[in-house]
């Protein structure tokens, strides 16, 4: 007979499951998940202490970095928290344009994950494919603000530059591109039968525990409740704009990625509908000299639907230059740490990293 | 104000059961302020009679001057979708705040995090282990008084030809002879 003891397992801080650096200690029985654990620490920069000595413009370069394959929803959401506090007015185009910016931000973070998620059940193909996909919206942020990555683009006011010439048109073509791609990540990922035996009944989230437990996003939609911030809380063109948010019932790894599946065919519905329907007119309503730029005193509390889920913005002013506190509350916040350790007892370790990717765990987001 | 019915009537209930004071600050948006003591039953009250079962954010903001922290607890009601933002104070010194990790498990990792970051007091905290920092000595670096400047340069080693903080345009302008231009001698973060 075999005894079976319980052993520690520390996955981390670096492993294929997450982007950014985070541990799990893990209690083991055999291949089984007994207890989990998450230890962050690792990744600490102290963002919103350094935003605290910034004004308030200067903050957008340190914010953008909280999440590396999501930065545009943080400078959105920051950007309407500070509009906010001031009554500042957005342009009918900048919204249109913000809007666009938001689509292709989730379309670009989507295809990071079909390589993050497929990666961690074996499929190294997908991962490839989608990254080197990825690159064209990449290619649309450069041509618009200058970055890749960081754009630090959508700020008070509206947005920093019109749309440069020929841009529209290069759009609508990679939306027409990625598409057609479409049809080959469902028989790469979702037709098969390795990804679809590893994702079904896996990582399960219970429905009617997911709101209570603060799962938010892609996770709870998952779980087959409908609740999105671009329909609960419309903001930019959102409310101008028609679209479906898919549900899908299991809570399960599977389910978090049939929901994400038909989101990224919404996202670039979206595109095209805002590029269709783009207002004419100005793109910024400027904001004065931003090194003697005061915002009026007050707090403002406001969310946005990022691919993780809803980010959210706590910002307080006591009307100087600066501001005296930002908090985000990203997605990752409850995910990788209560809702994490909640689902992992009983799954195989080979699942942990597998689990981690379909919740979409952003460790830089959880320590900030 | 006709238009904020819900708002309104979820702010008058809230009123006619506990000693509060709040407003309705836009669609969508009510703010209410009240005593450390009553904060732990204000939010029971709206998860389980209100409906905002899901607590979406607590936040913590150092009023220094006034010697006092701002604990704002935010939670949201997936039915009427509508988000409280529930306001109190404590005292800077010795803080101590009740723990609502009872009410909702993830409450547990903030409480974690304040009592690190701003060395607020959880009692009856759950599990209340290092979180983010290791080890840590200093007063609570999320404090107003902490300078993060002041204690990078006192524990960390600078790179050899940086020891003395140098500004890197005029280390350029003194080595190329070159004159810089207004608008870069002119740039201060104060």
């Amino acid at each position: 007979m075999i005894r079976e003891k319980e052993t520690t397992l520390y996955i981390g801080p670096q492993h294929p499951g997450i982007t950014g650096n985070m541990m799990i200690k893990l209690k083991v029985a055999g291949d089984t998940v007994v207890k989990a654990e998450t230890h962050v620490g690792y990744l600490h920069r102290a963002f919103e202490k350094l935003i605290e000595n910034r004004n308030w413009l200067q903050s957008f370069t340190l914010l953008c970095r909280f999440c590396v394959p999501e930065p545009d929803p943080m400078e959105l959401t920051f950007a309407r928290a500070v509009e906010e506090l001031e009554g500042r007015k957005v342009p009918e185009r900048a919204k249109y344009i913000r809007t666009i910016v938001s689509e292709l931000a989730r379309i670009q973070s989507f295809l990071l994950w079909y390589g993050g998620q497929s990666g961690s059940s074996g499929l190294y193909t997908v991962g490839q494919w989608s990254v080197g996909d990825r690159n064209y919206i990449l290619d649309l942020f450069e041509d618009l603000t200058g970055a890749r990555i960081y754009h630090m683009y959508m700020w008070p006011g509206g947005v920093r530059r019109d749309l440069p010439k020929g841009w529209i048109d290069k759009a609508y073509r990679t939306m027409d591109y990625l598409e057609g791609r479409l049809e080959t990540y469902n028989q790469l990922l979702f037709d098969n039968a390795i990804f679809q035996k590893r994702a079904q009944g896996v990582g399960i989230i219970p429905k009617d525990k997911a709101i209570e437990w603060g799962v938010v996003g892609a996770p709870l939609r998952g779980t087959g409740i409908k609740h999105d911030v671009r329909i609960d809380e419309p903001y930019e063109a959102y409310d101008k704009i028609d679209f479906v948010v898919p549900t899908f019932e299991g809570g399960d790894v599977w389910a978090r990625a049939m929901v994400r599946r038909e989101e990224i065919k919404q996202s670039i519905h979206i595109v095209r509908q805002a590029l269709d329907h783009l207002p004419g007119g100005s793109y910024y309503n400027r904001i004065p000299n931003p090194m003697k730029w005061t915002v009026p005193a007050g707090e403002a509390w406001v969310k946005t639907e990022s691919v993780r889920g809803e980010v959210g913005f706590y910002v307080a002013s006591d009307g100087s230059n600066k501001p005296r506190r930002v908090h985000l509350k990203g997605a990752a916040y409850t995910h990788g740490v209560s809702v994490l350790e909640k689902i992992l007892p009983g799954e195989n370790i080979a699942d942990v990293s597998f689990i981690l990717n379909s919740l979409g765990v952003c460790p830089p987001e959880i320590e900030r | 104000m006709s238009k904020l019915k819900k708002e309104n009537k979820v702010l008058d209930k809230l009123k006619s059961v506990f000693n509060l004071s709040g407003e309705v600050k836009r669609k969508q948006r009510i703010a209410v302020k009240s005593d450390s003591k009553h904060v732990s039953s204000i939010l029971l009250f709206l998860k389980n009679q209100q409906g905002f079962i899901h607590l979406n954010h607590i936040s913590c903001v150092d009023w220094i001057e006034e010697n006092e922290f701002e604990l704002v607890y935010i939670v949201w009601n997936p039915k009427t979708k509508l988000t409280v933002l529930v306001h109190t104070r404590i005292a800077r010194e010795n803080p101590v705040m009740e723990n609502i990790d009872t009410i909702w498990d993830q409450a547990n990792t903030y409480e974690r995090e304040f009592r690190e970051m701003f060395g607020i007091e959880f009692p009856g905290l759950v599990a209340p282990k290092e979180f983010i920092l290791e080890d840590w000595d200093d007063i609570p670096p999320m404090r107003k008084d902490f300078n993060s400047q002041a204690y990078a340069l006192e524990n960390f080693a600078t790179r050899p030809g940086r020891e003395d903080a140098q500004d890197v345009r005029e280390v350029i302008q003194k080595r190329s002879g070159e004159e810089l231009p207004d608008f870069a001698k002119k740039y201060s973060r104060d």
